[in-house]
């Protein structure tokens, strides 16, 4: 019998408050929704499990806020989110298609993916709240122009409906599947940063952060 | 059949054969086989030692006559004996075309320092025990565990005069090189099948003596068993670790939800199933088995073919070979149905019930997990004369197990053939996949298909009763007579087995080459000893019929097609089951990630005071999952939170739905002070909440800090005209950023002040009041005071110390309290070294004073003035210069290195110098 092995990969949520991260998060992970808006304020992650080209690959999918709106509240916890990009190798860009100012938004978020994240970040683009049509402020090409322009593959989804959850999901996995390939096949010898083997995994999970350690170990 | 028996009886006394097992020693192109013994020597003083006994044999071994020593393996540190080729793929399957050897199944290597043997043992049970019991007898890594000397091996050394191998002492019984030998020596003596006289203790043997034969048996087996049941998995335990198959416990998981689930995802699909029998009476195949095989028009998906009396030579019986079963292998490969191909999936013999299995191509893929296993109940209930043979498999998602048996003979012996049921029942026990697993029984299988020359006879009728009762085709009268019908109807055997209606004759006994019943002296009365039953479900017969066209045997083959319905997976409603699985595992696995709620996220600090101590508290409480928390620092800082703040505790641990209090305690000093005056620092901070495998929380904390004259340097204040939390921010903090040197950059600003006011306010109260204080400077002050005292000073409340009468020691604090907090000392640091080289130099001592700032000149003097005063009145306030010079030397001189501490000689200086003004005339 072969070796089992599972992939760990890290994905990244990220988008103004209120385009609905933590829903499409929950919609992915437990088919559930609530409509209900909770800030999130901290980072919090959770797990699934998906086939791809036959491995078996389990995500951490994080996903955080960065306080109710204020532009100072952004730049207050940028510092600190910061550092959950460089352990990602994918990345959700959310907006809101009720949103233009979301939507705008994307630029500064993509510059902040581009500062911060590691090289080969995988990347996707996503309007959300698709099912919100008598609101719409984004057109739909407009995210198809948005995603050209930065060369990402674009999905309109919606998280009440479940509309394009597993297959953005899906995609952006695969993606990242693709940019480890090599390292995905050389997986037997060793195992990277980047693609854990499951045995490894549990220890893996946290972002480790020792009190006493001087170096910024967030990484 | 066990022969360790035949070894038993070569060796001395203290020495036991734990287990044997026959296998082929290959080397190169050459294929011998040998009996491999297990042998336990039981040491004097205490512990055990083992080796491997390696015999040339007769080939079945059941006296010590029919084995003779090949070489002796001691087990040694660096014996070991592994499987090299897991037999995981059992069903690698032969095409008709190409003939699989049966048998040899688990190759091993043997391996100590010297040697290096390639052995080939039967597949099965027996084997598997075999090697779990070498690994046991492995000596451990224990360096407490003396190295096994084999001294008892030393009797096996040839007794005959030759030179002694290399490697071993000449010395009998005195092996000094003992550590070489128990690295793997292997005593290659000049044993040949004639070397009997190494084969010491030849008295023991008991070949004439079958009843203590049998006693040492029983009493070996139990022991055996014993030893299976406290059997534990050690790390030394090879063999055992070198079947296994790791799963991630979440496969595991997955596993055994998806076999609660089967029914979800599997569909019951019919197979043709072919079962036969045939008693060949030792014959070899004279005619084309197809009228038996192939009779019917659809090929079988599966063939279960199963032969007795293959053999019936002493040596098939004594021996493990026989030329038989390759021919009858051959011709029944031959006669399968002509529609399709099919691959032999096993092969299993003992003596001469044999058992074949086969399957459509097609199907081969689906086959899986195959076991085979014989159990003889023969003479003295273990010999393979009689008894019977199994093969299990899955086939798809079913588990099927086919049993041979050939049962007692003898009308009169019916509670015998009851009996050998029962012994094949229990006594069959085929390994699992996973080892840890218990083995699997007849019983433990979806399908049972069972065939055989089961033996019974038809009883009470007189033989021609019988056979007229035949000729009239009076079956149904004829059951009634049936043992096998009897007993199982009298629960006595065969339990929930079914069997079809017997419409065909007696297969039993006729003349070879013919169809006439026995004409021999014995006159047998016909029978139907070949039978086939079933248990299970879904399982419908279609025939069940003899083939008198076969006549090379004095019994008929018996055959049975059947359909039977196995689970076959359906692709997409298994994926979706497992999706299903999946999701709900990764469901509570994200429900088991600690999560807490906190009972407030953002905290202000208001009017932040210098040495005030603010503190906001707020409550964790945990979710359904025990977690750990801790305040983690955040990117490129070295702590987790700015240095006035707090948090207690920081780290803790919660159980499911507890709670904890964490207070925030907000305190500022003097390191932190003037900072916070310019603005360059601010009362704001984010705090990381980390929940161990778990998410992390963001706390805001923020809050303003009212500026004040402690941590504010000299000069500052002394622009400070008016009092500090009179002043805009904005002033305070140009003010307070103002560099030092700027003897007269303030023209744009009021004229300053000569000192600040606030020293000022703290020097006259003590003057007015303190100076003939006892132990002032000595004695700490009040906390409440100070607190009113830097409120009076910031204000610019002069009064408000007086009209309070403060304590004189609360003011005397914060005058040095006041003193310590100046970021810049009254001396300057660069004036610091300056100053310790020229102590006790009075005049040098007042040039460096002379170079420095107006200001913390003015205050140098002011404050020696003042002392100096003090000193006037030492009588009432028991100071001295020594005391002086102590306590503000430290304070007014600082070393510019911080708060590293200071020598002693340093010390010193920093008094001498201060004493220099405190004695002197200013």
């Amino acid at each position: 019998m072969a070796k089992q092995y599972d992939v760990l990969f890290r994905l990244l949520l990220i988008g103004d408050s209120g385009v609905g991260k933590t829903c499409l998060l929950c919609r992915f992970t437990d088919n559930e929704f609530h409509s209900s808006h909770i800030s999130t304020i901290g980072v919090d992650f959770k797990m699934k499990t998906i086939e791809v080209d036959g491995i078996k690959v389990r995500i951490q999918i994080w996903d955080w806020l960065s306080t109710a709106g204020t532009q100072r509240g952004q730049e207050r916890y940028q510092t600190i989110t910061k550092q959950y990009y460089r352990r990602a190798q994918g990345i959700f860009l959310v907006y809101d298609i009720s949103s233009e100012r979301s939507y705008q938004h994307i630029m500064k978020w993509v510059s902040d993916v581009d500062e911060y994240a590691p090289e080969g970040v995988q990347k996707i683009l996503i309007g959300n709240k698709a099912d919100e049509e008598q609101k719409r402020q984004v057109g739909r090409e407009q995210g198809q122009q948005l995603a050209k322009e930065y060369g990402m593959d674009f999905y309109e989804t919606s998280a009440c409906t479940n509309l394009n959850i597993k297959e953005s999901f899906t995609r952006l996995t695969e993606l990242v599947l693709q940019a480890h390939r090599k390292e995905l096949d050389g997986l037997r010898t060793r195992a990277s940063n980047e693609l854990v083997l499951a045995e490894l995994e549990e220890d893996e999970s946290k972002p480790e952060g020792p009190v006493n350690s001087s170096k910024s170990c967030w990484c | 059949m066990d022969q360790s028996v035949a070894i038993q009886e070569t060796l001395a006394e203290g020495e036991y054969c734990i287990i044997a097992v026959q296998g082929v020693l290959c080397e190169g192109d050459s294929r011998q086989s040998r009996l491999l013994g297990l042998v336990r020597y039981r040491l004097e003083h205490g512990g055990q030692e083992y080796a491997l006994f390696l015999y040339m044999h007769r080939r079945m071994a059941i006296t010590g006559d029919d084995v003779s020593l090949d070489q002796i393996v001691p087990v040694s540190r660096d014996f070991t004996l592994e499987e090299v080729s897991p037999d995981g793929e059992v069903y690698i399957l032969g095409l008709i075309s190409g003939f699989l050897c049966a048998g040899s199944d688990v190759t091993v290597q043997l391996n100590t320092a010297e040697l290096n043997l390639v052995f080939q043992l039967p597949f099965g049970s027996h084997t598997r025990m075999f090697l779990q019991e070498v690994a046991r007898a492995c000596p451990g890594l224990d360096p407490e565990t003396p190295n096994p000397e084999f001294l008892w091996l030393s009797r096996y050394r040839c007794t005959e005069p030759e030179p002694p191998p290399p490697g071993w002492n000449s010395a009998l019984g005195t092996w000094t090189g003992c550590a070489r030998i128990g690295g793997g020596g292997s005593y290659l003596d000049d044993l040949r099948p004639n070397g009997k006289g190494l084969l010491v203790d030849q008295n023991s043997r008991g070949h004439d003596k079958p009843d203590n034969l049998l006693t040492r048996q029983t009493k070996s087996r139990s022991e055996m068993n014993d030893m299976i049941r406290c059997s534990t998995i050690t790390v030394s335990d090879k063999a055992h670790i070198l079947s296994m198959q790791k799963f991630g416990l979440r496969d595991t998981i997955v596993k055994s939800h998806l076999m609660q689930k089967e029914e979800d995802y599997t569909n019951i699909q019919n197979f043709r199933f072919f079962v036969g029998t045939y008693n060949v009476n030792g014959q070899s195949p004279k005619e084309c088995l197809r009228p038996w095989l192939s009779h019917s028009t659809q090929a079988p998906d599966v063939y279960c073919v199963g032969f007795q009396e293959l053999d019936l030579s002493k040596e098939a019986f004594f021996f493990h070979d026989t030329p038989k079963e390759e021919e009858w292998f051959k011709v029944v490969s031959e006669s399968l149905h002509p529609d399709a191909k099919y691959a032999k999936v096993k092969l299993i013999r003992l003596v001469g019930i044999m058992l074949l299995l086969y399957v459509k191509q097609e199907h081969a893929a689906h086959v899986s997990e195959v076991e085979a296993e014989t159990v003889g109940t023969g003479i003295m209930g273990r010999m393979g004369n009689k008894g019977g043979v199994a093969i299990r498999f899955q086939f798809h998602n079913t588990s099927i197990c086919v049993v041979n048996s050939h049962l007692a003979a003898h009308t009169e012996e019916y509670e015998r053939r009851n009996q050998d049921y029962k012994d094949i029942c229990s006594r069959m026990q085929f390994c699992q996949v996973d080892p840890s697993l218990p083995p699997l029984t007849i019983s433990k299988h979806d399908v049972i298909l069972w065939l055989g020359d089961l033996n019974y006879r038809i009883e009470e009728l007189d033989v021609e009763k019988v056979k007229k009762l035949i000729e009239e085709k009076a079956f149904q009268t004829l059951h009634a007579y049936d043992q096998l019908k009897i007993q199982v109807a009298a629960k006595a055997v065969f339990e929930g087995f079914t069997e079809g209606e017997l419409t065909f004759q007696p297969t039993y006994k006729y003349d070879t080459g013919s169809d006439e019943w026995d004409t021999s002296e014995k006159c047998r009365a016909p029978a139907w000893c070949d039978r086939i039953l079933w248990k299970g479900k879904n399982i419908t017969q279609l025939s069940y019929q003899s083939h008198m066209a076969l006549k090379t045997s004095d019994h008929k083959p018996v055959s049975s097609e059947f359909d039977i319905g196995v689970r076959v997976k359906d692709e997409d409603l298994y994926r979706k089951t497992l999706e299903e699985i999946v999701r709900s595992l990764d469901k509570m696995e994200n429900a088991n990630i600690p999560s807490v709620s906190l009972s407030k996220r953002e905290f202000c600090f208001q009017d932040v005071k210098y040495m005030q101590l603010q503190v906001e508290s707020f409550t964790i409480l945990n979710g359904q999952v025990p977690c750990q928390f801790e305040f983690i620092n955040k990117p490129d800082e070295e702590s987790y939170c700015k240095p006035w703040l707090n948090v207690n505790p920081s780290r803790g641990f919660l159980l499911p739905e507890s709670s904890i209090e964490i207070e925030l305690e907000v305190f500022v000093n003097k390191t932190m002070a003037t900072k916070l005056n310019s603005g360059e620092d601010k009362i704001e901070d984010i705090l990381v909440l980390h929940l161990d495998r778990g998410k992390d929380y963001f706390l805001s904390v923020s809050g303003n800090y009212l500026p004040g004259c402690f941590g504010t340097p000299i000069h500052t204040l002394c622009y400070m005209r008016e009092p500090i939390l009179d002043l805009p921010l904005e002033t305070v903090r140009e003010l307070t950023l103002m560099p030092l040197c700027t003897e007269d950059g303030g023209s744009q600003l009021e004229k300053p002040m000569e000192i600040p006011k606030e020293l000022w306010m703290m020097v006259d109260y003590l003057y007015r009041n303190a100076v003939q204080q006892e132990d002032l400077f000595q004695q700490p002050g009040l906390r409440l005071e100070f607190e009113k005292i830097r409120d009076s000073l910031d204000t610019g409340m002069i009064d408000t110390l007086d009209i309070l009468s403060i304590n004189n020691h609360s003011v005397a604090e914060a005058l040095l309290l006041f003193l310590e907090s100046l970021p810049e000392p009254v001396i300057c640091y660069s004036a610091y070294h300056n100053c310790l080289e020229c102590s006790g130099n009075y005049t040098a001592s007042k040039q460096v004073i002379s170079t420095l700032p107006t200001f913390h000149r003015n205050v140098f003097y002011y404050l020696m003035a003042f002392l100096q005063e003090l000193l006037k009145n030492s009588e009432k306030n028991h100071l001295d210069q020594n005391i002086l010079a102590s306590i503000f030397g430290s304070l007014l001189l600082r070393n510019p290195a911080g708060h590293q501490k200071l020598e002693m000689a340093e010390k010193k200086k920093a008094q001498e110098f201060i004493h220099q003004f405190l004695c002197n005339s200013l």
